[in-house]
């Protein structure tokens, strides 16, 4: 399932009046194995990065290479581009439209070309995948489930194609602090026990530092960030410099720098945090 | 990206006919379009199209705009003048083949009417070009308002057109997206036969169906909280205001609307 | 007078017989900023729908402003006082520019044509979007149209405004911008403010919050505290912002901190 994408030279220009270059020149390689947090503002390019990589839209110039092979030039393949990477967008439940979440699951396998037993073993795991039970849900209609339930399906739904890398576009939006909390410890059991690489698109700094191996920053088409979370979080200011939200433990961490504490500004968890602290303090005999 | 698409045919601009009040457009219209067939013979159809063209030189729109109108029909005009040339009857006969047969009468009979449609097209094409969907909505509101009394809801319809023109764009916007998602999941609209290519079309309809009546359901409720109740007893922000250039317009398509029904 | 009461009020669907409030005894008085905090399930939206007799109660009695809600003569007045913004930017607007959405609510009060004009010039400036007249919706953004949202809520010179979860749909720009308008209105205009929320961090802005968990209220009081109690909001679904979280975690370590929400003021107690 491991495989490698590159983007070389890959530019993107939305054709109307006036046309609007969302991408330019982005040179990136994702590596197998990989958790990608992909972050910047609304229109700095993330939606249309990751619709390259799946082969939705073709570049305007450049070329998207997987494993080797550049996908805009094989019509045919793009199917098979489509299994391997998946890709699930912004509140996905509302792309359902079957009677029964049994063949909304089936939908995916179907139009790979596989045959019934194939599909049937993939329902069954993909739905174990979720942590939802096989004879409780398969024959319900996906309209009758809860918002949370409903998300879950249409993931498993891209799951059911066995991608091997996942590309998620803000997939925390709309819910509330339990169900991100259960979606993000799923993301992570994906990640770790079925050898899937990641590419989040999120602007939830607090799961993005917990999820990812790697941050990428875009703005306005170009990617201006890139590397491990404690790299990234350590350089709150040039985060701020691009405007974009840091997570809160980050920012006070940074703000008691600022006052003078030296506290190590890349830790992401509060008990860690709250023992940095301490010591810090002691160290400079305040309390 | 769907957002720039133009609703209608509108293209917006200043023009005195642009200013014009849409109810004076609505109804001068369907005076033109009823004097069109009072029309009888040829000489008279040019006397209409001189008058078309005067009214889209002051327009300011070219007239390959609205002959572009007539892009759509061409097949129905061509339909039209094929079944008049070779089956109305009457006047010498030109050509004789078997049992097909084409007349002198056929072929007259088949460019008026043709020309007909064609005028007719034009004249329509001038009054969705010059006023805005929203205009169009208002000035057939006021015309329908007397009718309320024989049960006609005109403000409701209104309402409804103007939902409708609201919503159009988001709605591409979200077709856009579940193609998108579907074809994520290896849907395929493009291939495949006419049946093949319907049935493929299911993962885009039921969902856009469902977010349409989910938005219809939400948005009733904002409009109920607002206070809406109905057509009845609603103000409104812009008050349609009728000027000198209205009645100008009006009288004149009346007198040439007589003009046509006694002369030509 | 008391601006809004909700005496021993029960909500039942009759459809599903599903029980979304029980005895639930609130009062709102002139001016408050009221936050209304559970996780989804908890019953928030239905009550934010009985305040502007979306929903009727099907137990106990609902006074705005002194109205009884169950009393059909009183809806059209009680829906001017109790503006409502929901959480879908696009599914509240309904005309295909921004001034004649805002121009809506005024439109269907019969207000006078010379008087709607001033009306929604004013409501448009107090959302800072009277540049954007003349757009359409589908060219704002999330936070933009919310913004549409609210103003066409004031036009009509409410003297309370319920927000139920606006932000939910926005990113961060557009919650940030939200947020302070709507703060600006609480604390300028006096407008009263219930805001429905499940964002501890909107939340902690408010001046109380009422917390909701299965149809019941289960506290009410200061955020401050209720945030600090780390068990109890876990317990009922919802999260505690980092800096309430850091707080009681250096607390548990001897250092001396109050129940703290903000990130400057834990900033400043520590150091």
């Amino acid at each position: 399932m491991h495989m490698l994408i590159e983007l070389k030279n890959v530019s993107y220009i939305y054709e109307q009046e006036p046309p609007v270059t969302a991408l330019e020149k982005i040179n990136l390689n994702i590596e197998p194995g990989a958790f990608i947090g992909l972050i910047g503002h609304t229109g700095s390019g993330k939606t249309t990065l990751v619709q390259l990589l799946n082969g939705l839209i073709k570049p305007t110039s450049g070329q998207v290479i997987v494993d080797g092979k550049d996908i805009g030039e094989n019509k045919k393949g793009l199917k098979d581009i489509r299994r391997r990477i998946g890709l699930v967008f912004q509140y996905p439940e509302h792309q359902l439209f079957e009677e029964t979440v049994y063949r909304e699951l089936a939908f995916g396998p179907k139009n790979l070309g596989l045959d019934k037993d194939e599909i049937d073993v993939r329902i069954r795991e993909a739905l174990n995948l979720i942590g939802m039970d096989f004879d409780k849900y398969s024959d319900r209609s996906p309209f009758n489930l809860s918002g949370g339930q409903q998300r879950k399906i249409a993931l498993a739904g891209v799951l059911a194609m066995k991608p091997g890398v996942l590309i998620l576009d803000e997939p925390f939006a709309g819910l509330d602090p339990r169900g991100r909390k259960q979606l993000t410890e799923l993301l992570k059991r994906l990640h770790e026990q079925q050898n899937i690489s990641f590419i989040l698109i999120s602007h939830r700094m607090d799961e993005i530092s917990y999820l990812a191996t790697r941050i990428l920053a875009l703005k306005e088409g170009h990617i201006v960030l890139d590397g491990s979370p404690a790299e990234i979080f350590s350089q709150p200011e040039k985060l701020k410099e691009i405007a974009l939200d840091i997570p809160q433990l980050t920012e006070i961490l940074f703000r008691l720098q600022k006052k003078g504490l030296e506290v190590r500004s890349d830790i992401f968890d509060i008990e860690q945090a709250a023992d940095e602290i301490i010591d810090k303090l002691r160290s400079r005999n305040i309390c | 990206m769907l957002k720039n698409i133009n609703i209608g045919q509108h293209i917006p601009g200043n023009s005195i006919i642009h200013r014009l009040d849409p109810r004076i457009k609505i109804i001068c219209t369907l005076i033109a379009i009823i004097s069109l067939f009072l029309v009888s013979s040829f000489p008279g159809f040019f006397i209409y199209l001189a008058v078309i063209l005067t009214i889209i030189l002051f327009s300011r729109i070219s007239v390959i705009r609205i002959l572009r109108g007539l892009k759509p029909i061409f097949f129905l005009m061509f339909l039209t003048l094929f079944f008049h040339a070779f089956f109305t009857e009457g006047g010498a006969v030109l050509l004789e083949w078997r049992f097909i047969s084409l007349h002198q009468e056929g072929i007259m009979r088949g460019f008026f009417m043709v020309t007909r449609i064609i005028l007719l097209i034009m004249f329509t094409s001038i009054l969705t070009l010059t006023t805005s969907p929203m205009d169009l909505t208002d000035g057939i509101e006021y015309i329908l308002k007397p009718f309320r009394r024989l049960g006609v809801p005109a403000g409701e319809l209104a309402m409804m057109m103007t939902i409708a023109l609201r919503f159009i764009p988001t709605l591409l916007g979200e077709a856009d997206k579940i193609i998108k998602a579907q074809k994520s999941r290896g849907a395929d609209f493009e291939s495949g036969n006419l049946i093949r290519r319907a049935k493929n079309l299911v993962p885009l309809l039921v969902p856009l169906f469902i977010s349409a009546f989910r938005r219809a359901d939400e948005l009733a409720l904002a409009m109920e909280a607002r206070c809406y109740q109905g057509g009845r007893g609603r103000t409104r922000l812009h008050e349609l205001k009728m000027e000198r250039k209205d009645f100008v317009a009006l009288i004149l398509v009346l007198c040439g609307g007589v003009f046509t029904a006694v002369w030509l | 007078m008391n601006q809004i009461e909700m005496k021993h009020v029960g909500y039942q669907y009759n459809k599903t017989g599903e029980q979304a409030l029980i005895d639930i005894d609130l009062t709102i008085q002139s001016g408050e900023f009221v936050g209304i905090v559970g996780s989804n399930g908890s019953g928030k939206s239905t009550l934010a729908r009985l305040l502007n007799v979306l929903l009727e109660p099907t137990e106990g009695q609902v006074l705005i402003g002194g109205l009884d809600t169950h009393k059909r003569e009183n809806v059209q007045q009680i829906r001017q006082k109790v503006g409502m913004v929901f959480q879908n930017p696009d599914n509240q607007l309904v005309a295909t520019k921004v001034e004649d959405d805002v121009a809506f609510g005024l439109e269907n009060l019969g207000v006078p044509s010379s008087q709607i004009r001033r009306r929604v010039d004013r409501a448009l400036e107090q959302v800072d979007m009277q540049d954007y007249r003349d757009f359409s919706p589908h060219q704002l953004s999330g936070g933009q149209k919310q913004r549409v949202a609210l103003a066409g809520i004031l036009a009509m010179e409410p003297s309370c405004i319920v927000l139920d979860e606006p932000t939910a749909m926005l990113d961060p720009r557009g919650r940030k911008e939200v947020m302070s308008v709507v703060q600006d209105l609480n604390q300028q205009k006096n407008i009263t403010v219930v805001y429905i929320t499940h964002v501890m961090r909107e939340a902690s802005r408010t001046d109380r919050i009422i917390v909701m968990s299965e149809g019941k209220i289960v506290r009410r009081g200061q955020p401050a505290p209720i945030f600090a109690d780390i068990d109890f909001m876990n317990k009922i679904g919802l999260s505690v912002p980092p800096v309430t979280e850091l707080a009681v975690a250096l607390r548990k370590k001897g250092l001396n901190l109050p129940d703290i929400m903000d990130v400057d003021e834990l900033v400043k107690c520590i150091c």
